[in-house]
């Protein structure tokens, strides 16, 4: 935390390498954040670094005595992940009927072929495919807790949201997930 | 502790988490083997978080860090350009430079090639070598004349301080030991004031010679009373 302030501070002196090594350090995390909230390698990628474009340009607005710089840019990062959401909405309408027609063709299939439909795809693949279900409340807070690992205090800053909230958000995210992931055929073991 | 499916379903995060009190906890697992709506409900969710933690990190392009870079601090020639215009802004090489330039400067000053239109052909090594070995010559021989003229001065000084510092009144030159004394006598104890008059007077045509060959020198004779 404290190598990132100073290199924040380096940037802002104009130290372009600085800004290279924040690049470097961070994009990992921040793709991986943008890869799961809306399962598309490619638009994450552009996501990714409209994200960078941001935090270059609002640089300055960031200060280390309100968090961490991670923190901030998962800030930055869920900000725009949500501007996406509703820009794209339209679209997403689209997909979501021909989701719903290939789960129920997943169903029928599983009634048919039970060892194929094991074979179709890997449990990450499904999960990702479930979390992109979740309405994006549900989805972030999931996201931010279960796979990028924030502590609830970190969370709440990210989502400027209560605690109690967050904790909300986390549980029922969890529960609706679970549904989702029941209703794709995959069981507990 | 009575526990129900509606506190399992707002508590299920808490349990799994491992945020629940002891005695919570106990009601919670107690409702929780009993019911049949809840069991599936927590063995699901469980399946879940263990499903989340084994997800791998997804790794972009190796692409994805130099698009980033070239959004934001422009094209990677570019960035090269300015790292290496960055190194020239170290005091070392600023001082070099420095150092470098007044050395050329003052090569070109004494090879005289501010005192006219400089011109193509003066930036010649032998056109350098020769105006700067005249210019050497030329120096040399000004400061020779320089300390020439101090020292025909200094002598001038000191001969008229000589003369000051002598009687000019014959009444009272007239020392006590030669009453009879006479003017124009030539005997060391007795200055006689025309003969001290005449020196004086050569000694001031002397310095308005050397005035007028000497311009430096106006301003310093010129307030200067001449016997």
């Amino acid at each position: 935390m404290e190598q990132d302030a100073q290199l924040v501070q380096q940037c802002l002196q104009g130290d372009g390498s600085a800004w290279e090594e924040l690049v470097r350090r961070h994009t990992r995390r921040i793709f991986n954040i943008c890869y799961r909230f809306t399962g598309n390698r490619t638009e994450s990628e552009d996501l990714s670094q409209d994200v960078f474009l941001r935090v270059y340009r609002t640089l300055g607005s960031y200060r280390s005595a309100h968090g961490g710089f991670a923190t901030w840019m998962t800030s930055v990062t869920r900000n725009l992940l949500i501007d996406h959401y509703r820009r794209t909405k339209r679209d997403r309408i689209t997909d979501s009927l021909e989701d719903t027609m290939a789960v129920v063709e997943n169903k029928e299939s599983a009634g048919r072929r039970p060892d194929q439909q094991a074979l179709l795809g890997e449990l990450s693949s499904q999960v990702q495919s479930a979390l992109t279900r979740l309405s994006p409340e549900l989805r972030e807070a999931v996201i931010l807790r279960d796979l990028q690992q924030l502590e609830y205090g970190e969370i709440q800053r990210v989502l400027a949201v209560p605690e109690g909230t967050v904790k909300s958000r986390i549980n029922r995210g969890r529960i609706e997930l679970a549904r989702v992931l029941q209703q794709m055929g995959v069981r507990p073991s | 502790m009575t526990w129900t499916c509606e506190q399992t379903e707002a508590h299920l995060s808490d349990y799994l988490d491992g945020f629940l009190q002891p005695a919570e906890q106990t009601a919670f697992d107690l409702h929780v083997n009993a019911c049949q709506r809840c069991t599936p409900l927590v063995a699901g969710v469980s399946h879940v978080l263990g499903s989340l933690h084994t997800l791998e990190q997804v790794e972009p392009s190796p692409q994805l860090v130099n698009s980033i870079l070239a959004a934001t601090l422009g094209p990677q020639s570019w960035r090269n350009a300015k790292r290496w215009l960055r190194s020239f802004q170290s005091p070392r090489f600023v001082y070099s430079v420095v150092s470098v330039a007044a050395t050329f400067i003052v090569i070109l000053a004494a090879s005289g090639f501010f005192s006219h239109k400089p011109k193509l052909a003066d930036l010649y090594p032998t056109t350098i070598y020769r105006n700067a070995d005249r210019q050497a010559h030329l120096v040399y021989a000004r400061g020779a004349k320089f300390l020439s003229d101090m020292r025909v001065v200094y002598e001038i000084q000191s001969r008229l301080r000589q003369d000051n510092e002598l009687p000019t009144t014959p009444e009272r030159t007239v020392p006590k030991s030669s009453p009879n004394g006479q003017p124009g006598r030539t005997d060391k104890t007795n200055p006689s004031s025309p003969r001290q008059q005449n020196r004086a007077d050569e000694i001031g045509r002397n310095l308005q010679v050397l005035a007028a060959g000497c311009p430096m020198l106006i301003g310093f004779f010129g307030e200067r009373r001449v016997p």
